[in-house]
């Protein structure tokens, strides 16, 4: 198993950052030291935007609306076993 | 009827509601400085036969409220005929959702216009149609003009850290010179709403 990084583009003047401190929370909550990094980018334009090592793995404007932490917990774990 | 009186005069007064700002105080008063009335603007709203009372709903970290809200902050000083009173949207989730964008989108700045006995006269929402057009083909063209941004649609994230702070800057430029525009826009079609229900 090696460290992933993970990072979260959110629209600053849409007022996303509670979805990204509580998003961010969660995954070091649950992975600790397994990830290299949690990279918070603050964008604009209604973007909520998550990758995890370069793939992206929710958008708002594809998938419509907020990831479910869940989902981005188990896209988190499955990169981490296959890494 | 809207909303009653009582719940109105716990507004925050556009004064108050500067004065509460956590944050980008400094952005709206830049706007707020940048804000020229027009003759006609003025003329439409001075001229109006009673006051009307406005509702707002904002948020400080809003980017559409920190541009349009010291338009009708200013239309309010320069005229006298309208009371402002200002609402946080988070903690008033049963007006907001009274004045939905598309039926759907809580989206702000909301100018809902009322007359002496709180009956709704008309409502504005977050930006004009032709300011959101103009950026998003102004937007197209910073795109079109700079191949090292990538696709428009392409995640942010994955571009170098400098590629990124240039097209944020790139942005920023256009917003910056698209103000005039945008309050010209904003005056244009407030004055059109105010002169609508003036006619009733």
């Amino acid at each position: 198993m090696s460290p992933v990084r993970v990072k979260i583009t959110y629209c600053a003047e849409c007022g996303y950052e509670p979805q990204a401190l509580e998003l961010t929370k969660a995954l070091m909550y649950e992975f600790g030291g397994d990830l290299s990094g949690i990279e918070l980018i603050p964008w604009e334009s209604g973007t909520f935007d998550v990758s995890i090592d370069g793939s992206l793995v929710h958008s708002m404007r594809r998938e419509g609306g907020f990831p479910e932490a869940a989902a981005i917990l188990s896209a988190v774990r499955t990169r981490l076993r296959g890494a | 009827m809207t909303i009653t009186a009582e719940r109105f005069a716990q507004g925050l007064t556009y004064d108050a509601f500067k004065a509460g700002m956590s944050r980008n105080r400094e952005r709206l008063e830049a706007n707020e400085a940048r804000v020229v009335i027009d003759e006609e603007t003025r003329r439409a709203f001075r001229s109006l036969a009673r006051p009307l009372r406005v509702l707002v709903l904002a948020e400080d970290w809003c980017g559409d409220v920190i541009a349009n809200l010291p338009v009708l902050g200013a239309l309010a000083r320069e005229s006298g005929t309208l009371d402002v009173r200002v609402f946080y949207r988070d903690q008033n989730l049963d007006l907001i959702d009274r004045w939905l964008n598309q039926g759907k989108y809580r989206s702000i700045p909301v100018f809902v216009f009322h007359d002496e006995d709180f009956r709704e006269l008309g409502h504005w929402i977050e930006r004009p149609a032709a300011v959101t057009e103009l950026r998003a083909r102004k937007r197209a063209e910073i795109f079109a003009s700079h191949p090292e941004f990538g696709p428009p649609d392409a995640p942010v994230d994955q571009l170098p850290d400098h590629v990124r702070a240039a097209l944020q800057a790139e942005l920023q430029r256009m917003r910056d010179e698209m103000t005039p525009f945008a309050n010209a826009e904003v005056q244009r079609e407030l004055r059109e709403l105010v002169v609508r229900v003036a006619a009733r």
